[in-house]
């Protein structure tokens, strides 16, 4: 294989070669992209009308800022998660580094969540869990790769960005809400607080949409 | 010694296929029809095959020494290619092929025989034309050279039953019948052998007589890959390790290929003047022999090493070979590589070479109804690239019914204080309950719990549960 692979590599880099049945994501390596990337749905018809597109947006990062966990943070983006894991023809794994209890398999698979491409990552510092989540963000084997945070600089979160407009996967990044005022290279910032009638979701900084609080959606 | 081997390998196929379908194909009735003329069978494999059959008496002994028949192979291999073993003591060598190279039988034979006194085994050896007779003059300790067919028979007549190791059953049946030596059971019909001690019997004497031919497969050792590269001056960096495995790695996928062969983990050895060997487990995520992936892993192992000191040599060492699954190759995969893309077991390599083997680990529910034993860790990955359950190929089916389970299961049960449940009582927060899970009594760790849905003032959701004998309250889970 190591020796015919640059071969078939320039035979298919070349301009004359018609290449039909590949991937759009293959047929545009290294090219500007000729179509959207996909959004996930959020399964909530009110968040999707404020996303651009409609929907989570993937091949690139997303923060969330949480007041605390248990506010529904994972079922925001469970029916996403489900839904990225059926589509045909691609590498649809899930790697969640870091989360901060242990994820329960039997509530996993009564949303219908494919837990045979879960991949749970424990690092024990917050430096092994970036690295972690940069790998599995441009590995592009991934669908979805969660992450939870307490604190990272400003660098390592655009180093995830670029991470994951390479893979192309569904990047989300966890972490606690003191963060909110700090400037944060994420395409989609949304804030879940405590509120009297339950969970508060705020839209705090969105590319193509208008930032702002969504009633109901929780 | 080349053409013998390759004739040795296709016989090693038909032993594969040919004997049970014999075995199985011939009814008791058929089995006591007339041999084969015996002229024919026997000028056929009077060129062929020449069995040396060495019988190890102490190996079938309880406290045996730790020597192996397998080992034992190993050296019987130096003299032929074709050794076969016959459990459970007794070895059986080809060696028509290596007379001439050897000078003589008898130069031949007393080589072999020196090589078990060498190993300071008690051994009985025999050579005959046929595997069963030459295993059957060893057993009785008849050190005999028999090379004419012709003579076969009339030696094995003065042996006593005992020599064929047949099960006591049988070997009882012939004593009533009053026969104590093989010459006693050839003369007997044939017919009246095959109904009273069974086909088995008859094609076994069949076999010694070189009425039916008995191929037998060949041992073929196990293998694995084993280099280690020596350094002139001691190496006190891990960039220059890096740079002296690159080609040991690349050895190693080359012998893998050749055998069409992965593996699931690499062994590597640091040899230091002063310290203790240091060992690296290079753990991979399937069954693989990709060049790539073993370099990816085990670069990624030893950027994270601290060298305890200078190190002498390097030593790689393959764990087990096994066979490389049959999945079709896709023609593109190379361009995905080159762009950079990974397969899943590719990440999960990589991740646990920095992070550790514990660190990356998949999820499974598990059939139950106590929440902190309803799941588990799984640690392989099957071929396919999925995290694989146990031995059990469906997934456990999940009860869909029944109350919400939460994303978050704490570790441990978390005490509730009294007066946090006061308010959670007074502020009527309760979504859902009660959910009773009563179980476990048989393996001690018996659970009685009341399950509830609560939510907190602020929003949060909980899954809460009362323990009905002490009435305590803990908080299990929570809704993520």
């Amino acid at each position: 294989m190591p020796r015919e692979a640059p071969t078939l590599a320039d035979i298919l880099a070349d301009a004359r070669v018609w290449k039909l049945s590949l991937s759009s994501r293959d047929a545009s390596a290294g090219q500007p992209l000729s179509s959207p990337r996909p959004v996930w749905s959020t399964g909530r018809s009110a968040l999707d009308a404020r996303l651009p597109g409609g929907g989570w947006p993937t091949a690139s990062l997303i923060e969330v800022l949480l007041e605390a966990p248990g506010l529904g943070e994972v079922q925001l983006f469970l029916p996403a998660l489900v839904q990225s894991q059926k589509v045909e023809g691609e590498t649809p794994w899930l790697v969640w580094i870091a989360p901060p209890y242990e994820p329960f398999a039997p509530a996993l698979a009564q949303h219908g969540i494919d837990l045979e491409r879960l991949l749970v990552v424990r690092p024990v510092t917050a430096t092994e869990a970036l690295w972690a989540a940069e790998q599995a963000l441009s590995s592009g084997a991934c669908a979805a790769v969660l992450l939870w945070l307490k604190g990272a600089d400003d660098r390592w979160l655009r180093r995830l960005k670029l991470a994951a407009e390479a893979g192309g996967a569904l990047g989300v990044l966890f972490r606690p809400e003191r963060h909110r005022f700090e400037s944060s290279p994420a395409a989609l910032r949304v804030l879940l607080a405590r509120g009297d009638e339950g969970p508060h979701l705020e839209i705090i900084k969105v590319q193509g949409g208008r930032p702002g609080p969504v009633w109901n959606v929780i | 010694m080349k053409p013998r081997a390759l004739k040795s390998a296709t016989a090693d196929l038909f032993a594969a296929a040919a004997p049970p379908s014999r075995r199985a194909a011939t009814p008791p009735a058929a089995a006591a029809s007339p041999p084969p003329p015996p002229e024919q069978s026997t000028a056929r494999s009077r060129s062929r095959h020449l069995w040396y059959a060495v019988v190890f008496p102490a190996l079938g002994e309880p406290q045996s020494a730790p020597l192996s028949l397998e080992r034992l192979c190993l050296h019987a291999q130096r003299f032929t290619p074709w050794v076969s073993i016959e459990p459970p003591n007794a070895l059986l060598l080809e060696i028509r092929g290596s007379v001439k190279l050897f000078g003589s039988l008898a130069a031949l034979g007393a080589d072999i025989d020196a090589v078990w006194s060498g190993l300071k085994l008690r051994a009985q050896s025999s050579t005959a034309p046929s595997t069963l007779a030459a295993l059957w003059l060893a057993r009785a300790g008849q050190k005999a050279v028999l090379e004419d067919p012709g003579s076969l028979a009339g030696c094995l007549a003065k042996l006593s039953v005992a020599c064929t190791s047949w099960d006591p059953g049988r070997l009882h049946t012939l004593r009533t019948m009053g026969v104590n030596r093989i010459g006693e059971l050839m003369r007997l019909p044939r017919a009246g052998i095959a109904r009273r001690l069974g086909a088995d019997a008859l094609l076994d004497l069949d076999i010694a007589l070189m009425r039916q031919a008995a191929p037998r497969r060949a041992f073929a050792a196990r293998e694995r890959f084993h280099e280690r590269c020596d350094f002139e001056m001691e190496v006190e960096t891990v960039a220059y390790l890096q740079t002296a495995l690159g080609p040991l790695i690349e050895r190693c996928a080359r012998f893998l290929r050749e055998r069409q062969a992965g593996v699931e983990a690499l062994e590597l050895k640091l040899d230091h003047r002063t310290q203790p060997i240091t060992r690296i487990r290079l753990g991979l995520a399937s069954v693989t022999g990709d060049p790539r992936r073993l370099a990816d892993v085990s670069m990624h192992k030893l950027a994270r090493l601290e060298l305890a000191a200078p190190v002498r040599s390097l030593e790689l060492k393959s764990g087990p070979l096994r066979p490389l699954s049959t999945d079709s190759f896709d023609v593109f995969a190379c361009l995905g590589g080159a762009g950079g893309r990974d397969t899943a077991p590719q990440l999960v390599e990589r991740l646990r070479a920095r992070l550790g083997e514990q660190a990356v680990y998949g999820i499974c529910p598990v059939p139950e109804h106590r929440p902190e034993v309803a799941w588990q860790r799984v640690q392989s990955l099957s071929a396919k690239g999925t995290m694989r359950v146990g031995r059990q190929t469906p997934p456990p089916r999940i009860d869909v019914q029944g109350m919400p389970r939460p994303i978050w299961l704490l570790n441990e049960p978390a005490r509730l204080r009294a007066p946090d449940v006061e308010r959670l009582r007074q502020s009527r927060s309760l979504l859902e309950g009660p959910e009773r899970i009563e179980s476990g009594w048989w393996d001690g760790k018996d659970v009685t719990r009341d399950y509830y849905i609560v939510r907190q003032s602020g929003g949060t959701r909980l899954w809460i549960f009362q323990e009905r004998r002490s009435r305590r309250w803990f908080v299990h889970g929570v809704f993520a």
